[in-house]
């Protein structure tokens, strides 16, 4: 209902928006209709009709005027499809979402791969292969950058600080349905005839290029809000909301992996948003920042998205290493190796993050003198994330096993990541990086840090978390099956782009020279295979949630706050507030405790 | 707690000793299979033995952590039913002071060679025989010889003599492209408004029949004709250079 309401006040909004710039266009002489310049002015007001449908008026802005807000009445499954401000539920909201977006990208993927797989052309035009690749790769970023923040930040990140809810629910709510309008947006590119730029979307290519660019420009910008609403909230709930006791040395990692992640997301989110309205604004007015001939730069866009894009790379990758460095903890039952090195790793890489985006343009023209620096700043970068390596390494050494799903998915972040990282090394070395740049060597580079760092620690959180989320245990020789079959689909799939990319392959081609058809065509079947590994994965999470076991509150015996209230958490998280007197990892000293739950007088 | 420790060496010795191994191995691998497409300008020189120099280094290291992983999986795994906990060892200062110190100086050292030596190396001679201006448009590329006065529309080839120190004068009309030729390891973007230049001496005869390596392919996403963008390069003796440069003012005086 709240959906259907907030759909009618999003036309109504691009109605009174595109009806307002057609008006001022006609009273100063302009032909009145255009499409895209009547979409940019109805932008705000569809958003904002959206969203006071969905919900924002009924239950947070009717006081503003001086009526009674709606109390939230609804139960049940169909709080999931409203404006709720519990964080429970947004986080699952979240990861139902994300995970939707996954799989279509990867059906993408799948497309991508089947006219890639013999040289010539097979279903696909050029101009279809790039709009699948270019919607590939956007969502994909969408997904790495929101999923484990929005699902598990949300869910998990409060219960395990001792908090009844994150410090703004409201903000939280509108923070998560905004994304349905960057779903709306994206829709709407493949409805126009999508767009050809890739997720880069450089100018002056996304300025002059078919209108789908104007809605990938919508789409992140909007994605953009969601992140900043999000990060301001997240670090105000890590700063005021932490149980009495929860000392920032005795937070578990993946809250500090969370909460420098919102950092980088509130300081840098605002850059990829100017750069994607330069381009609109480029587009409908007219402006010309990045036409040479007018004055302009085309290179600007490229300093200014990447001053946001390479710290997303680290949005994208320190929640996996929160998620991986904790299970690597809970499941060798020893206490985090190096707690304190993982943490200044974590912030080391945050910090630098901002001083190495130029090594996306060492070929692109920039003065020579830059290259240096940022061959330098870059190189240097693998030092703090070299800590994060230390301390898994140093955790799981002389632990006590238990192999269970999320630790063979965290064990698998750890082997795909190093593959990521060590390629980086070469990447950023300037004189190679000529060769290898926009080759399927970069494609395997990032593949292996996103895809094989990323997404499986967001599958590592997936069957970590799922028994509190749900109450209900997945399959664990399911899991299994999915984990091997995945992890073997994935390597044949990218360890042989490194060779096809140093042998000539260039990224975001839909034909290529005729000798790269046979590695071309290994690499086709093995993504198929890696594809068909989350049918596996999608059975099991489907029919887990529907029957799966019963889940206790502490199924693997963990030792953090979430695994001290029942699965599922009540609303509010605890019967009573949570003291915590120790550091978050007990293991190996009987003595030592992370927190006492008990009623207090 | 004493037994423990010896175990600890035990484990310390075995994973060394597969450490060496695998390292071994793996060095040996680097050294007896050529990874690289055919090079054939003094660049392609440079780019590759920094991708030789950073495998051999990177090779300890990717074996390191395979091997602890690896051997952690099978040594200390226990059935998933055991509750007991490991000893809490939180920290090794000797552990953590020697990865520091590796991870900082490795780092430090690629950042002087390859990253700058390779850097220096590739600008240290800026006098060209030859210059080439290099258009690029949606979709094709035109190449005009300056010295040899002659100009290609909509090229199909680029035509280049051997052993010869060329710049090439890069830049675009309309969007982003990139000049790209594999098998000179030369990579520059064409940008509107602005003319990019790659300085690279051809060390090697060849043409596209032969080697796909020989080949102007755009590498910068530039819209739909992106794929087709690309046309093939011959390097040809000298001698036959100035022959076909002779083949192309009389083809064009007779057109």
């Amino acid at each position: 209902m709240s959906i259907l309401k907030g759909i009618v006040g999003g036309i109504l909004g691009y109605l009174l928006g595109a009806a307002l710039v057609t008006s001022i266009r006609a009273a100063t002489g302009a032909e009145p209709w255009d499409f895209e310049v009547a979409t940019m002015g109805a932008y705000l007001p569809t958003v904002v009709g959206w969203l006071l449908g969905v919900g924002v008026w009924e239950y947070w802005a009717r006081p503003w005027f001086g009526r009674e807000a709606k109390p939230y009445t609804t139960v049940g499954w169909r709080r999931y499809f409203n404006f709720d401000t519990d964080h429970k539920v947004i986080g699952i909201q979240y990861l139902v979402s994300f995970l939707f977006l996954f799989f279509l990208a990867g059906l993408f993927a799948m497309v991508m791969r089947w006219e890639l797989m013999n040289p010539g052309r097979d279903i696909l035009t050029p101009s279809s292969y790039n709009g699948f690749m270019s919607l590939h790769g956007t969502m994909m970023v969408f997904v790495a950058v929101a999923a484990i923040v929005g699902a598990f930040g949300n869910y998990i990140v409060p219960i395990m600080i001792g908090a009844d809810d994150m410090a703004f629910p409201k903000l939280n709510a509108l923070s998560y349905w905004l994304v349905p309008v960057v779903v709306a947006f994206l829709t709407a590119s493949f409805l126009v005839g999508g767009y050809d730029t890739g997720w880069t979307g450089y100018a002056p290519l996304s300025v002059t290029t078919r209108t789908g660019a104007l809605f990938f420009n919508l789409a992140f910008l909007t994605l953009g809000l969601s992140s900043i609403v999000g990060a301001i909230n997240f670090l105000t709930t890590v700063h005021k909301m932490r149980a009495p006791g929860m000392t920032w040395s005795r937070l578990p990692i993946f809250v500090w992996s969370i909460y420098v992640t919102s950092w980088l997301s509130l300081i840098f989110t605002q850059f990829i948003a100017l750069a994607m309205l330069m381009v609109v604004f480029a587009r409908t007015l007219g402006m010309a920042f990045f036409e040479a001939a007018a004055g302009g730069d085309p290179l600007l866009y490229q300093n200014v998205f990447w001053f946001y894009s390479h710290p997303a790379v680290y949005i994208m990758i320190l929640p996996a290493f929160g998620v991986t460095l904790e299970i690597l903890s809970h499941f060798s039952r020893k206490p985090l190796f190096a707690y304190k090195w993982a943490v200044g790793g974590m912030i080391g890489i945050a910090a630098m993050s901002a001083f190495v985006w130029a090594h996306h343009m060492f070929t692109s023209g920039m003065p020579d003198v830059l290259l240096k620096p940022f061959l330098a700043s870059t190189e240097l970068i693998s030092i703090p994330t070299g800590l994060i390596m230390l301390s898994a390494l140093g955790t799981i050494w002389q632990g006590r096993l238990r192999l269970h799903v999320p630790m063979l998915f965290a064990l698998g972040v750890v082997f795909n990541f190093l593959f990521g990282g060590i390629t980086g090394v070469f990447l950023a070395d300037a004189p190679l990086d000529i060769q290898l740049h926009d080759t399927y060597f970069v494609v395997a580079h990032f593949h292996y840090v996103i895809l094989g760092g990323g997404i499986f620690g967001l599958f590592a959180a997936v069957y970590y978390w799922f028994p509190k989320m749900t109450g209900r245990m997945m399959n664990e020789t399911l899991g299994k099956v999915h984990f091997w079959w995945m992890i073997i689909g994935f390597n044949f799939t990218f360890m042989p782009m490194f060779w096809i990319g140093m042998n000539g392959m260039n990224r975001r081609i839909s034909d290529y020279v005729p000798n790269l058809g046979g590695t071309n065509r290994m690499i086709s079947l093995a993504g198929f295979f890696l594809g068909m590994s989350f049918v596996i994965f999608l059975w099991n999470y489907i029919y887990s949630w529907w029957r799966g076991a019963d889940a206790p509150s502490n199924p693997w015996g963990a030792t953090t706050l979430e695994w001290m209230t029942s699965s599922p958490p009540p609303l509010e998280n605890f019967d009573v507030i949570p003291e915590v007197v120790g550091g978050p990892y007990t293991y190996g000293d009987k003595s030592a405790k992370h927190a006492i739950l008990e009623p207090r007088l | 707690m004493g037994a423990e420790r010896s175990d600890n060496r035990v484990d310390l010795i075995i994973v060394a000793v597969l450490w060496v191994a695998l390292t071994g191995a793996g060095l040996w691998w680097a050294t007896v299979t050529n990874l690289h497409p055919i090079g054939a300008s003094s660049n392609a020189v440079i780019s590759d033995e920094a991708f030789d120099l950073l495998l051999y280094l990177s090779m300890p290291v990717t074996t390191f952590v395979v091997v602890v992983l690896g051997y952690s999986v099978l040594r200390f795994r226990v059935s998933l039913d055991e509750t007991e906990d490991a000893a809490p060892v939180r920290s090794n200062r000797l552990f953590i002071a020697m990865w520091v110190l590796i991870t900082v100086g490795l780092s430090v050292y690629v950042i002087f060679n390859p990253g700058f030596t390779g850097l220096d190396a590739l600008a240290a001679d800026k006098n060209a025989e030859m210059t080439i201006e290099v258009t690029a448009s949606q979709w094709r590329w035109d190449y005009r010889y300056v010295e040899e006065n002659i100009e290609f529309l909509d090229a199909d080839g680029l035509v280049l003599p051997v052993d010869t120190r060329i710049l090439f004068k890069i830049t675009s009309q309309d969007v982003i492209h990139s000049f790209w030729v594999p098998a000179f390891r030369v990579k520059k973007d064409a940008v509107p408004g602005l003319i990019t230049e790659v300085y690279m001496t051809t060390t090697k005869l060849g043409d596209f029949a032969q080697d796909d390596g020989f080949r102007n392919q755009c590498a910068e996403l530039c819209g739909t004709g992106h794929t087709r963008m690309r046309t093939t390069v011959t390097v040809l003796t000298r001698v036959d250079f100035i022959a076909w440069v002779d083949a192309q003012r009389n083809a064009e005086v007779s057109g």
